[in-house]
C-alpha cells in the first residue's frame, strides 16, 4: 500500500491552492473589501485607453456614482474569446465595451445581456442625442442591449496629386468614374486604381461588398426578414464592379507589403476614421493630397438618388451590461453618465477620432470648435446619418464568409456569371438563416 | 529528514518523482479529454448546464462542408508538404556531415526558425508573398511577371507548405542527421567495392538504413498537417475559395466565434482518430525493422 508522505499532501494542497487562486475573480487593485465597484472593460488600443482614463477618472473623482475600475480587454486572440472566456469562468466584467452588433446578438441569444432601456433617463437622452434611429437598426428581438459608443463611417480616400496627374479634377463618386479613372491609369502603363476588396477575413465584406450594397441601395438591408437581398439591383451592380475592377487588373487581392495609398500602388482605397489619426502620424505628406469621397454607387443609383448622400456601412461598436453584474443599477447609472454627458462626445472625438454615436453631431455647436480643426473628420461626421451598422445577426460570422466563398471568390476564380452567384449565395445564406431561426 | 520520511511512510523516490508528472497529465491531458469526450455529446453552449444529445453532434459535422473541405485540405497540405520537407531536411542533413567548422552555429540558424513566433514570420512571410512584397518585385523586375502566391486558390496552400517546410526543416534535419551518423561507415566501404554509384547509394543503401528516421520524421509531418493553426490563420484566413482551411481554423472558428464547442469537440474527436488511421496506415506501409549485423 502507497502511502503519500507528509511533503506530498503538502504539494497538492499547495497546487490546489494556487489553481483555486488562479481561477477566481478578484477584486481590482485598490478596493477594499465589501466595497461596491463596477468593472469596465475597454478596447485594447491607446486613443480609447486615453478615453476612459479621463472619462472614469472624472466619475471617480466627483463621486457621481459607485466607484468604476476599467481595465484594457485582455488581449488574447480577440476581444470576443477573451469575454466569453471570463464570463464562461465567472470573471466577467459588468460592462464592456468594444462590442460589435453581431457579438452582441450572440451574447443576447446565450441570455448574458441586460437590456439597457431600463436605464435612467434612457428616453431624454436617445432623445437628445437623436439616436433614435441608430438605436432601432440595432434592435434584437424587441430589446435594446448595445448601447452604440461610436458610428464610423466607411469612405474613400483619393490621391488628389494622383488624379489631377490623370487629368481628373473631380472626385469619382460612381463606379463609372472609377473605371474612367482606371483607363487613364492603364493608359500611362501606372498600374492598379484602387482597393477594392480590403482584406480577407470575414469582417473585411463589410468595407467593401457590403458598403457598396448599401451605397446602391439607400441604405436598405442586406438580410431583410433573415432574407439575403444579393439578387438586388444594387447588389448585382456591386457584384459587377468588383468583377470589372479585377477583370481588367485595375485592382489587386492583397495589399499586405504595404498600405497602398501613400505608396502610390492605388489611388483610391476605403477607410474608416480611425485611419486619420493613423496617417496624421504616419503619413503627413499622403494626408495633404487625400480628398474624402462618398462610397461608390453605380450611375443608375446616383441619378435615381438625385445627388443624395450615398449610404455606406458604418462601423459601429458599443457598450453592454451582462446580466451576470451584481451591480447592474451602478452600472446604468455610470452608462447612462457616459452617454449623456455631452462633454465626453467631444472627449471621445477627440481622443480616438471616430464620430460618437449621436444624430446632432452637424448640428450641435459643441463639435464646431473641433471641425475647423479636424475639416477631413468633419467629413465623417456628415455621412454618420447614412451609415448602417451590420445587421446585428448570431450568424453574422456565417453569413459574411457564405458572401465570400459562394458569391465574390467564384466570380473572380472561377468566372461565375454574378447573377448565379449571387444566386446560389443567397440559396446557401437563406437556408442557414432558416436553419438557425 | 526527507530520507526518514519517506522511509516511514514507505514510498520510494521513483513514486515521488513519477507523482508529479501523473498529476500533470491527470491536470492537463486526462481531464480536458474526458471533458473533450462529454462535450462532444452534449449541447452546450458556453452556458448554464450540459445536455447529453447524443450523436447530433456528430450529424452536425457529417453534414458541415466547411470541415470537410479543411481535412481534403490536409490531404493537400500533406502532398507538398511531406515531400518538400523531406527532401529539404535531407539535403540539410548531408550537407552538414560536410560542414567543417561552424556546424553549431548553422544548426543553431536553421533551429531559430523552430522556436520562432508563428504569428511573427507568419506576418513576414505575408508580406514576402504579397503581389507588392519584395519577392514578386524581384520577380517583376528581372524576368517582367509575379506569382499569386497566396491569391490564388492553386498556389496558396503550397505557399503555406513553403513556410511550414522552413519552419521545420532544421528540427527534422537534426533527426535525419542523427540517422546519418548512425549507418557505419563499413556498409559504404562494402558499397563501393561493388560499384554502387552515388543515386544508388543512396536508394539502396542510406535511406534504407535510415527507415526508422524517416518514418519518425514523416510522423511528426502528418502530425503538424493536422495540427497547422497560425500560418493559415494569419497568412490567408483559410482562403482563397477555403483553399487554405484546415481543420484547427474550423474549430476555432466554431467553438469561439460561432458558439459551439459541441460540434468543435465532436471536430477534434474525428480529426484525431483520422490522423491516428493515417499515421497507422503509414507505418504499415513503409516501417521497416532495420538490423545492423
Amino acid at each position: 500500500m502507497i502511502v503519500l508522505p507528509r511533503v506530498v499532501h503538502a504539494v497538492v494542497a499547495a497546487v490546489t491552492m494556487l489553481l483555486l487562486a488562479a481561477c477566481s475573480g478578484r477584486e481590482p487593485a485598490g478596493v477594499g473589501a465589501g466595497e461596491k465597484v463596477v468593472r469596465l472593460w475597454v478596447a485594447p488600443n491607446p486613443a480609447e485607453e486615453r478615453f476612459w482614463t479621463r472619462a472614469v477618472g472624472r466619475w471617480n473623482q466627483q463621486h457621481l456614482g459607485t466607484r468604476v475600475e476599467f481595465t484594457t480587454i485582455p488581449a488574447t486572440g480577440g476581444s470576443e474569446e477573451a469575454i466569453l472566456t471570463a464570463l464562461v469562468s465567472g470573471s466577467g466584467p459588468d460592462i464592456s465595451a468594444n462590442i460589435f452588433p453581431g457579438f452582441a446578438a450572440q451574447l443576447a441569444n446565450l441570455g448574458q445581456l441586460q437590456d439597457i432601456e431600463a436605464m435612467p433617463g434612457f428616453a431624454r437622452m436617445v432623445e437628445k442625442r437623436q439616436l433614435a434611429p441608430m438605436l432601432e437598426s440595432l434592435r434584437m428581438a424587441g430589446h435594446q442591449y448595445l448601447l452604440p459608443l461610436y458610428f464610423s463611417p466607411n469612405l474613400i480616400w483619393w490621391r488628389t496629386d494622383i488624379l489631377a496627374g490623370l487629368g481628373i479634377k473631380k472626385i469619382p463618386r460612381t463606379f463609372e468614374d472609377v473605371y474612367e479613372v482606371s483607363r487613364r491609369r492603364a493608359e500611362r502603363g501606372a498600374g492598379m486604381t484602387m482597393q477594392v476588396l480590403t482584406g480577407r477575413e470575414w469582417r473585411s465584406r463589410w468595407y467593401d461588398y457590403v458598403s457598396y450594397y448599401f451605397a446602391g441601395s439607400g441604405g436598405a438591408p442586406y438580410i431583410k426578414d433573415r432574407r439575403a437581398q444579393y439578387e438586388s439591383q444594387a447588389s448585382l451592380e456591386a457584384l459587377n464592379f468588383i468583377r470589372t475592377m479585377f477583370q481588367n487588373g485595375w485592382t489587386g487581392l492583397d495589399f499586405d507589403a504595404d498600405d497602398p495609398l501613400p505608396k502610390g500602388l492605388v489611388v483610391g482605397a476605403s477607410h474608416g476614421a480611425w485611419d486619420l489619426s493613423d496617417y496624421q502620424m504616419n503619413h503627413p505628406e499622403t494626408l495633404r493630397y487625400i480628398a474624402i469621397g462618398p462610397m461608390l454607387r453605380s450611375a443608375r443609383a446616383e441619378q435615381e438618388s438625385g445627388g443624395d448622400r450615398a449610404h455606406t456601412f458604418a462601423d459601429c461598436k458599443g457598450m453592454v451590461l451582462f446580466k451576470s453584474s451584481k451591480v447592474q443599477v451602478e452600472a446604468l447609472a455610470f452608462m447612462a453618465w457616459v452617454a449623456s454627458d455631452d462633454e465626453l462626445s467631444l472627449l471621445w472625438f477627440q481622443e480616438t477620432g471616430m464620430p460618437p454615436a449621436r444624430g446632432d453631431l452637424m448640428s450641435n455647436r459643441l463639435f464646431a470648435d473641433f471641425y475647423r480643426k479636424n475639416p477631413l473628420a468633419a467629413q465623417y461626421t456628415a455621412y454618420v446619418d447614412v451609415g448602417q451598422p451590420s445587421i446585428p445577426l448570431e450568424e453574422t460570422i456565417d453569413v459574411n464568409k457564405l458572401m465570400n466563398v459562394l458569391m465574390i471568390e467564384p466570380i473572380l476564380f472561377n468566372g461565375k456569371p454574378v447573377e448565379q452567384a449571387a444566386a446560389e449565395a443567397s440559396r446557401s445564406t437563406n437556408r442557414l438563416l432558416e436553419r438557425t431561426r | 529528514m526527507m530520507a526518514r520520511l519517506i522511509g516511514r511512510t514507505r514510498i520510494g523516490t521513483a513514486e515521488l518523482i513519477a507523482f508529479g508528472f501523473v498529476l500533470f497529465n491527470l491536470l492537463f491531458w486526462l481531464y480536458p479529454s474526458l471533458w473533450l469526450a462529454f462535450l462532444s455529446m452534449s449541447d452546450w453552449r458556453f452556458f448554464g448546464t450540459p445536455s447529453f444529445s447524443g450523436l447530433k453532434n456528430f450529424l452536425y459535422v457529417l453534414n458541415d462542408m466547411e470541415f470537410w473541405t479543411a481535412l481534403r485540405n490536409v490531404w493537400r497540405f500533406m502532398l507538398f508538404y511531406i515531400p518538400i520537407s523531406l527532401i529539404a531536411s535531407l539535403a540539410f542533413a548531408m550537407g552538414l556531415r560536410h560542414v567543417g567548422r561552424g556546424k553549431a552555429f548553422i544548426v543553431l540558424c536553421f533551429l531559430l526558425a523552430y522556436i520562432s513566433s508563428g504569428v511573427s514570420y507568419s506576418l513576414v512571410f505575408s508580406k514576402v508573398f504579397s503581389s507588392s512584397g519584395p519577392l514578386n518585385t524581384f520577380l517583376q523586375q528581372q524576368f517582367g511577371f509575379t506569382i499569386p502566391w497566396l491569391t490564388t486558390p492553386s498556389l496558396a496552400l503550397f505557399s503555406v507548405s513553403l513556410v511550414i517546410t522552413w519552419k521545420f526543416v532544421g528540427y527534422y534535419g537534426l533527426i535525419l542527421y542523427s540517422g546519418l551518423n548512425a549507418i557505419p561507415k563499413e556498409i559504404y566501404d562494402a558499397a563501393k567495392l561493388d560499384n554502387s554509384g552515388p543515386w544508388r547509394t543512396l536508394f539502396r543503401v542510406t535511406l534504407p538504413m535510415m527507415n526508422a528516421h524517416l518514418v519518425t520524421v514523416t510522423v511528426l509531418a502528418i502530425t503538424v498537417a493536422f495540427a497547422i493553426f497560425t500560418e493559415p490563420y494569419v497568412m490567408t484566413g483559410g482562403g482563397p475559395m477555403n483553399s487554405t482551411t484546415m481543420p484547427q481554423l474550423v474549430m476555432y472558428e466554431t467553438a469561439f466565434q460561432r458558439l459551439q464547442p459541441g460540434h468543435a469537440a465532436m471536430m477534434a474527436i474525428i480529426t484525431a482518430l483520422i490522423s491516428y488511421v493515417a499515421i497507422q496506415i503509414f507505418r504499415k506501409l513503409f516501417e521497416r525493422q532495420v538490423d545492423i549485423v
